[in-house]
């Protein structure tokens, strides 16, 4: 910290807010972007985030980094980084699922932040927001930077760019949660939403999760890369708690559904990313812990002590979630596998060391799961090498009426999927959390069409190929395949055309 | 065709199956575990579930009144 800047008015210009007199308050901050509950200035006055930086700490801080990231990325960034090193493809998959969710998501995040630096009720909210806003803007150009360096290498990095402007069904999945999240909500449900619950419970802790996966790995690009966007966001995360300790001390009630809400869009999304690169993407040799240890360890523990904190509950779904820990990112992830040629990146078939790593780390869970993959490499067995759609689903997949992802919660024994009627619609949710959020809030998602009302809609095709080329923008170099095509050491072909002879 | 909403026990998602009204229980199971084969073996003895209760293989969509979009599972009949 450099004295000079604490020395010059920091603290004066940091609570710097003005005595309205020519208009009202809450016409300064209209209570439907500003937030609810809607309280006058007063009310926010104790509000005091403990991450305090001057603009000019801000520079040079971020100067720093900027310059760290782009010496990695002039020494082990590019093509040759993965190339030389003999990077385990598996590993490539988790980059590319990476590389496509994060950058236009911060993109968006950027805007969030930005409505908090125009709309937070106190000044220092709003000075800690334009940092926010300018920290997320930085993590949108990091890896398009960085992942541009690997298109012509690898076309499948060009979904870096693409995802987000694509109908890609789990780009379907991610603008729902993040348009809401990060375009679509008040100042306040904004910084409870992201910074809160997504940052502070999620993301924030995942990024270190991540960069320890990352240096196992030996990946020192990315290592690097989610090390210096971690930093930002734990500082720009401290905006939440502050935000929250006023709403709560008004509004409990708001509080907690705010929480319950975003809490359960949130843990979706991120089981989907992050648990497919901790339990199938990461190298068995690099894998420090399951994904289910890492919730359990950094996300549970620090979760719920912080909601205890401020006097609020676990969300009223904590069961069904902790169930969701053992089986959904699993059921998700073969469901993917066997529809592989609708993503971006290339699967691996679990073998007999990984899936016995698996029984191992989840012994309530794998044994419904494990003959899924027995049935799968059954399938493999019987197929031509690098004959992907032999091992594929055809039938059209279902997706939640909120969430948008596919109906894959509760067990292979009894999948969650609940059904409701409303307004002459059929609705069909994954799980009672997604219900219960549309119910709460049926205006915000009502007019929303899943992948299968617009199918039946005629606005996308039922056609798998038509599908995956004219809907979803894939090509066939750019669509997911098995890594290997289904060449495994442990899978044995059974005739001698499935041999290759 | 009436769009369902198929569930298979021991798969781990939900499929949209094409039914016809005078499709049987047992041509749902079937299109169902087809629909699904890529993942899980067929069952030895499947009966449908409709709306909660196990329906006779020979029963069609229109008698029983399956509607679009609604679901049925597919179970392991011993179990029941």
């Amino acid at each position: 910290m450099e004295r000079s800047d604490r020395h010059g008015g920091f603290a004066l210009a940091r609570e710097l807010d003005w005595t309205f007199s020519y208009v009202d308050e809450d016409q300064v901050f209209p209570p439907e972007i500003a937030g609810r509950p809607w309280l006058t200035g007063e009310a926010w006055a104790g509000w005091e985030e403990p991450y305090k930086t001057s603009y000019g700490e801000y520079v040079r801080k971020q100067r720093d980094k900027d310059v760290a990231v782009a010496a990695v990325r002039e020494a082990v960034g590019g093509a040759e980084a993965y190339t030389r090193t003999g990077t385990a493809p598996e590993w490539l998959s988790g980059l590319k699922l990476h590389a496509a969710t994060l950058p236009l998501a911060e993109f968006a995040a950027t805007v969030g932040n930005l409505r908090g630096a125009r709309f937070g009720r106190t000044s220092d909210w709003r000075t800690m927001s334009l940092f926010g806003a300018l920290d997320e803007f930085r993590h949108t150009q990091i890896p398009l930077c960085l992942m541009h360096d690997l298109v012509r290498w690898d076309r499948q990095f060009d979904w870096t760019w693409r995802f987000y402007h694509s109908n890609n069904w789990v780009a379907i999945a991610a603008r729902h949660c993040f348009d809401e999240l990060l375009l679509g909500t008040d100042a306040i449900e904004f910084a409870i939403a992201t910074h809160f619950v997504l940052e502070t419970g999620f993301t924030n802790l995942q990024f270190v999760g991540l960069a320890a996966m990352a240096h196992g790995a030996g990946d020192k690009m990315f290592e690097k890369m989610v090390t210096s966007i971690q930093t930002d966001e734990a500082r720009h995360a401290q905006i939440g708690p502050a935000v929250l300790r006023t709403v709560v001390a008004h509004d409990r009630a708001y509080a907690q559904f705010l929480v319950d809400k975003w809490f359960w869009r949130s843990w979706q999304l991120f089981a989907v990313v992050t648990g497919f690169a901790m339990d199938y993407f990461t190298p068995l040799a690099a894998r420090v812990q399951s994904f289910k240890e890492f919730m359990q360890e950094w996300v549970l523990d620090q979760f719920q002590a912080s909601l205890a904190e401020y006097g609020l509950k676990v969300p009223w779904y904590w069961d069904t979630f902790r169930e969701s820990l053992d089986y959904y990112h699993h059921m998700v992830y073969a469901s993917a596998y066997t529809y592989r040629a609708t993503v971006w990146f290339d699967f691996v078939l679990p073998g007999p060391e990984e899936r016995a790593w698996l029984a191992q780390k989840y012994p309530q869970s794998w044994p419904s799961l494990d003959p899924v993959w027995g049935r799968i490499t059954q399938r493999w067995q019987e197929a031509d090498p690098g004959n992907d759609f032999a091992v594929h689903g055809t039938a059209i997949p279902t997706f939640c009426s909120l969430c948008q992802l596919v109906l894959c919660s509760g067990t292979p024994r009894h999948n969650a999927a609940v059904f409701v009627e409303r307004n002459d619609e059929r609705l069909v949710f994954c799980s009672e959390p997604c219900r219960w959020i549309f119910e709460k809030q049926p205006e915000r998602y009502q007019s929303h069409k899943d992948l299968v009302k617009r199918v039946l809609a005629g606005e996308a095709p039922a056609n798998l190929v038509a599908m995956l080329r004219r809907y979803f923008g894939l090509e066939y170099p750019e669509w997911g395949k098995d890594a290997l095509g289904g060449v495994y050491p442990f899978i044995e072909r059974v005739s001698p055309r499935a041999k290759g002879a | 065709m009436i769009p369902l909403y198929g569930f298979l026990e021991g798969d781990t998602i939900g499929l949209l199956v094409l039914g016809r009204p005078e499709d049987t229980a047992a041509d749902l199971c079937d299109k169902l575990q087809a629909a699904a084969a890529v993942r899980v073996a067929p069952l030895r003895n499947p009966v449908v579930v409709y709306r909660g209760d196990p329906v006779p293989a020979h029963q069609t969509v229109a008698t029983l009144g399956i509607g679009a979009l609604e679901r049925f599972d597919v179970v392991e009949g011993r179990l029941r």
